[in-house]
């Protein structure tokens, strides 16, 4: 399952969201400003509390609002 | 009616008096709420660091009233956002902070400390000047806030000593922050 990290009031992370739907790409979200777990997976694997964070594995991740990494991490 | 009498919301939107900052120096800023680039945060986080152990507390209030151009729009975009923008002082929850649906908060300290003009000095007053004049007319007259990073310093006794316009940088306000610790 993709996910998606975010917090509140985060254009980049709406962009992102808007995108993988267009895309009909399913994701779940997480907000870390009000998911302490979420919070810490997030960090565990970017190494910051920066988002919007979208990982399918955990591991390889891509920050931002970015369609090409995106998209080279989805597989799109 | 005193600072220690408002009781504000917190991020989650829990209801958090500040009657428990009583005695502690304290620092109001409205924040900016939008992702951008907006370097008061980490000097206001320096200060935070600086003093905090000596009594200051800052207390951020972000609004996105001004959220629709920053003066500095020609800085850098970054294109994501960061956790509380990476600052460990308390955020409040968002709202407005001037206008007829201003805070209360907002409304006593703009009561208190009226506006006095932008410090022509800062590399930013004449951006910030000519923005309003282009983009809010209506907020330049009376002593309402004008942009994101107005601060508010209060003394250990609850009262406003000061008002800093966002042509004041956080680390020019350090000699005021520590004749008041």
């Amino acid at each position: 399952m993709v996910k998606v990290y975010s917090i509140t009031s985060c254009p980049w992370c709406d962009k992102v969201k808007k995108y993988l739907k267009a895309k009909q790409v399913e994701f779940e979200e997480y907000n870390i400003e009000l998911d302490e777990a979420a919070k810490e997976e997030c960090y565990r694997i970017s190494g910051d509390l920066t988002v919007p964070v979208t990982t399918v594995n955990g591991k390889d991740y891509v920050l931002s609002f970015d369609k090409e990494k995106l998209d080279a991490l989805l597989g799109l | 009616m005193g600072i220690y009498d408002f009781v504000v919301k917190n991020i989650r939107g829990e209801e958090k008096s500040l009657a428990d900052y009583k005695g502690k120096v304290l620092l109001v800023v409205n924040t900016a709420s939008k992702c951008g680039f907006t370097p008061q945060y980490q000097e206001l986080q320096a200060l935070y660091l600086k003093y905090k152990d000596a009594g200051l507390e800052i207390l951020g209030f972000p609004s996105n009233q001004f959220a629709a151009q920053e003066p500095g729009s020609n800085d850098e975009v970054q294109q994501f956002c960061r956790l509380n923008y990476g600052v460990t002082f308390p955020l409040f929850a968002k709202g407005d902070v001037r206008g007829e649906t201003a805070q209360p908060l907002f409304q006593y300290l703009t009561a208190q400390k009226g506006f006095k003009g932008f410090d022509p000095a800062h590399p930013a007053a004449e951006r910030l000047m000519a923005a309003l004049q282009k983009n809010f007319p209506d907020y330049l007259p009376g002593d309402s806030i004008k942009w994101n990073f107005t601060k508010f310093l209060i003394n250990r006794e609850g009262e406003v000593a000061d008002r800093y316009e966002p042509t004041t940088t956080p680390a020019s306000m350090a000699g005021d922050i520590e004749k008041l610790l």
